[in-house]
């Protein structure tokens, strides 16, 4: 028995050794097969003549592995680079600046006076990336698509080779930039076949922006876009950069290491310590952008409970709360000023209709609160927290775990607001819960994000966010294109923004706007706290062309829709 | 016959319970998936009311109730089915798997293999020596199984990857030299050196538990009386220790191997995260942050044997 032993145990190593094998061997099997050679020629980083025009430019812009391919424009799940840089919409409006919009595919536009019909002029001379010429009836044909046509149009038609006309139903001077600087342009020829628009993953996509898709490059972790030749601007050489990766990542760590390592190239991500990313030479822009508040759900009519739907407590926690003290401490000083009308600082300065209201205050003032609270009819307790009809001022604050600046900026408030007489108790719920109680309503506070608008003026966020239009009962999640989370609804605030919508002319809105603001300074559905950091980290030894301070021509992140594609067509690699 | 019977009755109900759990479990967790994904979506700024529309369309469909749902599920994993992403809309789901799971089978899968294989030889060593200065290594390695998973995966993404610059600290393969893996040699060296660290993470926080179990037990099986009389008879004591000790200590640790085997997908949770790695914990992490029902019952199929076949 034991004698046989020595045989059998080489048997059994080697069955072993044979398995270990067998599964490196499969290590592979997650591939798809590909041909060598593109990838192969492209990869090599080989400087040929013109500059260093193969260097290839990695972006990480927020996807997660693993990718899928999907370059349909429709699709929740589009890729990034399907957005700017291969497909475009007529015009780019720069979401950093006030100026004029870039004009893309488009070369001029004109509402009517009435605002029921937009005339625009198309460029001549364009071509899609298969060779077919691009005209208005593309255009026409795009902006009547019925998968993703909007209720407001009427008709679209092109009347000559350059020229489009759209009509709506109604006043549409505020969709100016949906229709114009989102909407992106398709293919007629192409997408008259697509059977069914939802499931329909574009695999090869054909576009008139700078970059194609090169065939086969798109794997679980990665794909790459190539300079289209038929690009308008390709006789004056643009994209000057001719290959384009897009990288996915899990992690944030992981891409500042990479960023670190010279591995990624362009990002738009938060990072905490700047200073150790940017002593190594790499470039970096901070554009704050969207505002941070707390959400508070504020009306009782609509099924609002808690100590938060008295107009008083919102008032009292405003004045409360320390935003220098929250800036520096959960948001490492990155973060902007903000007003309370919801107007972006620097760059929608003139819609803001009384210097009062330009910021929001920045230290904490427990006696202001305390005024407020017992001209309201409060009283404070031997608790120290004030009370009324003997129930204490007493609220969750909650932010989703895992969101740390959030999740600090919560606890920040409690202790704010604790000192005067206000109880907040802040909490860390699961994403998945905190999304259900925005949209359901069922909650006291939040701490949470509003979306910033992408043209300099705050008139979508008054409609989206504040307007009573745009919400629903507590229980009832929100409609699609609103995003009213607090339940705030007043009929002044109403009616100004229906009037401000229906008018072209500066003045006119700006009356309204004074309405609006005035109503929402003094309600505070939403309590402002701070305008978000936007960080982009880009390589400024091989490439140049970058936004910067001094010449922010496009919304600097890599994630950014259309600016995206913008800035790609800008870029040129230094040899 | 009947204990034949039995058996496949058992292991049929047993099957039933889980592929049933699997269907209760996800649907139990709070949170609408439209609401999360035009959540998300928004965090990048605009979303174009075409998106949304198609959002709605996606998801909103799955208003049956949910005795109907079940039914349909069951009727789909009869037939193979595993039913399409909504995170990865409209990716089947199968697919998905399909990419994901011979990267974690084989990392995880050799990782484990070699923990193992580490752990049974030196803990053999050691158990010999006993008494020995080897004896030191055992604390050190079960202070490396007590650092929690992810710490130690950033320990060596810090020192090994970016301070030493001994191995890449992303992904798979190398994605600015190859657009796949590729059957060549160059290739598959690079796919290799991807697998050091998350491979190094594994065995490091796993070899400590079989060193010390196969050490201990080479201590009470070297007492034994046959061993005594193995040495009395003069064998040698290479032919002692391999044949006569290992063989019978080693048993106790091929039967937790076993169950080691079957940790391997849920290991890989927390590594692929760190590394970016294109494996199946990933993907489960992803289903279950979009509340995606498809995709977390074919993640948590795969790991179990019956029905990912």
């Amino acid at each position: 028995m034991i004698r046989s032993t020595r045989r059998r145990s080489v048997v059994a190593a080697v069955a072993l050794a044979s398995g270990v094998s067998l599964l490196l061997a499969g290590c592979g099997g997650g591939s798809k097969a590909t041909d060598v050679t593109t990838s192969k020629a492209a990869s090599t980083d080989k400087p040929t003549g013109v500059a260093n025009s193969t260097r290839v430019l990695n972006v990480w812009a927020g996807s997660m592995t693993p990718i899928v391919a999907n370059f349909n424009p429709f699709s929740p799940n589009v890729l990034h680079a399907a957005m700017g840089p291969i497909y475009e919409p007529l015009f780019a409006f720069n979401k950093a600046g006030s100026g004029d919009p870039t004009p893309l595919l488009g070369e001029s536009y004109e509402f009517s006076a009435d605002g029921k019909q937009l005339t625009v002029k198309v460029k001549s001379g364009v071509t899609w990336s298969d060779g077919t010429p691009f005209t208005a009836k593309d255009v026409a044909y795009t902006y009547t698509y019925a998968f993703s046509k909007p209720s407001y149009i009427v008709s679209a038609e092109a009347t000559d080779d350059t020229t489009v006309v759209v009509k709506f139903d109604s006043p549409q001077f505020t969709n100016e930039f949906s229709l114009l600087g989102t909407t992106f342009i398709i293919p007629e020829h192409i997408w008259k076949d697509v059977k069914d628009p939802a499931k329909f993953t574009n695999d090869d996509p054909i576009g008139t922006g700078p970059y194609i898709l090169k065939k086969g490059s798109v794997s679980s972790q990665a794909y790459t876009v190539v300079a289209n030749p038929q690009y308008r601007d390709a006789a004056q050489g643009k994209p000057a950069v001719k290959t384009v990766r897009y990288v996915g990542l899990d992690g944030n760590q992981n891409a500042e290491d990479l960023v670190k390592q010279g591995k990624i190239d362009w990002t738009g991500m938060f990072v905490p310590d700047v200073d150790a990313v940017t002593s190594l030479g790499i470039g970096y822009i901070n554009t704050p952008q969207d505002p941070t508040t707390i959400y508070t759900c504020s009306n009782a009519d609509e099924g609002c409970t808690g100590a938060q739907t008295d107009k008083a407590v919102r008032q009292a926690l405003n004045v409360a709360i320390d935003r220098k003290q929250i800036n520096d401490k959960a948001f490492k000083g990155l973060g902007g000023t903000i007003s309370p009308t919801f107007a972006l600082l620097g760059r929608d300065d003139k819609w803001i209709t009384d210097d009062a209201w330009k910021e929001s205050p920045q230290s904490a003032d427990a006696a202001a609160a305390a005024k407020i609270l017992e001209a309201a009819g409060y009283t404070k307790g031997s608790d120290g927290f004030y009370a009324k009809d003997g129930k204490t001022v007493s609220m969750t604050l909650k932010s989703p775990s895992g969101w740390t600046d959030y999740n600090q900026a919560a606890e920040l408030v409690a202790s704010e607001a604790k000192a005067a007489g206000i109880k907040i108790t802040a909490s860390t719920i699961s994403e998945q819960e905190y999304f259900d109680a925005r949209g359901s309503g069922k909650y006291e506070l939040l701490m949470g994000g509003v979306v910033g608008t992408s043209v300099a003026d705050p008139f979508q966020i008054y409609k989206d966010w504040f307007a009573g239009f745009s919400t629903t009962k507590v229980g009832t999640p929100l409609k699609a294109s609103t995003w009213n989370f607090s339940r705030y609804s007043n009929p002044d605030v109403d009616a100004a923004v229906k009037a401000a919508a229906s008018t072209n002319d500066e003045a006119k809105r700006k009356e309204q706007y004074a309405i609006v603001q005035k109503n929402i300074v003094d309600d505070l559905p939403y309590i402002p706290v701070i305008i978000n950091a936007t960080q982009t980290f880009f390589n400024q030894k091989d490439f140049s062309g970058w936004p910067t301070d001094d010449d922010l021509y496009q919304f600097p992140p890599s994630w950014g829709s259309v600016s995206s594609g913008v800035i790609l067509a800008n870029l040129v690699p230094l040899s | 016959m009947k204990y034949y019977g039995r058996r496949v009755a058992f292991y049929a109900v047993t099957l039933w319970a889980a592929v049933s759990l699997n269907f209760f479990i996800p649907r139990m967790l709070p949170g609408d998936p439209a609401q999360i994904l035009l959540g998300k979506l928004a965090r990048n700024g605009d979303v174009t009311p075409a998106v949304q529309k198609n959002v709605e369309l996606i998801l909103g469909g799955s208003h049956e109730p949910l005795w109907n749902q079940y039914w349909a599920y069951l009727d789909n994993i009869v037939h193979g089915n595993l039913g399409i992403s909504v995170s990865k809309y409209p990716e089947p789901v199968w697919d998905l798997i399909k990419d994901a799971l011979p990267w974690t089978l084989c990392l995880v899968g050799s990782a484990t293999i070699i923990a193992f294989a580490i752990g049974i030889v030196g803990g053999a060593w050691i158990g010999w020596k006993r008494g020995s200065a080897w004896d030191h290594v055992i604390p050190f390695t079960a202070f490396l199984q007590s650092v929690p998973y992810f710490w130690l995966a950033i320990l060596l993404v810090y020192f090994l990857g970016m301070k030493a610059g001994l191995a890449p600290i992303s992904w798979g393969w190398d994605v600015q030299t190859y657009d796949h893996p590729e059957w060549t040699w160059a290739s598959m060296v690079d796919v290799f050196q991807h697998a050091v660290l998350p491979a190094l993470t594994i065995i490091l926080s796993a070899v400590g538990g079989w060193l010390v179990g196969m050490r201990n037990m080479m201590v009470s099986t070297l007492a034994e009386d046959y061993i005594v009389t193995a040495e009395a008879k003069g064998l040698r004591p290479r032919r002692v220790l391999w044949v006569y000790a290992v063989r019978n200590a080693a048993l106790p640790s091929f039967a937790g191997f076993a169950v080691a085997l079957a940790f391997v997908v849920s290991g890989s949770l927390v590594m692929e995260q760190v590394f970016s790695y294109p494996g199946i914990g990933k993907l489960l992490i992803t289903a279950v942050s979009n509340a995606d029902y498809a995709l977390m019952q074919g993640c948590s199929c795969s790991r179990r044997s019956p029905c990912s076949s």
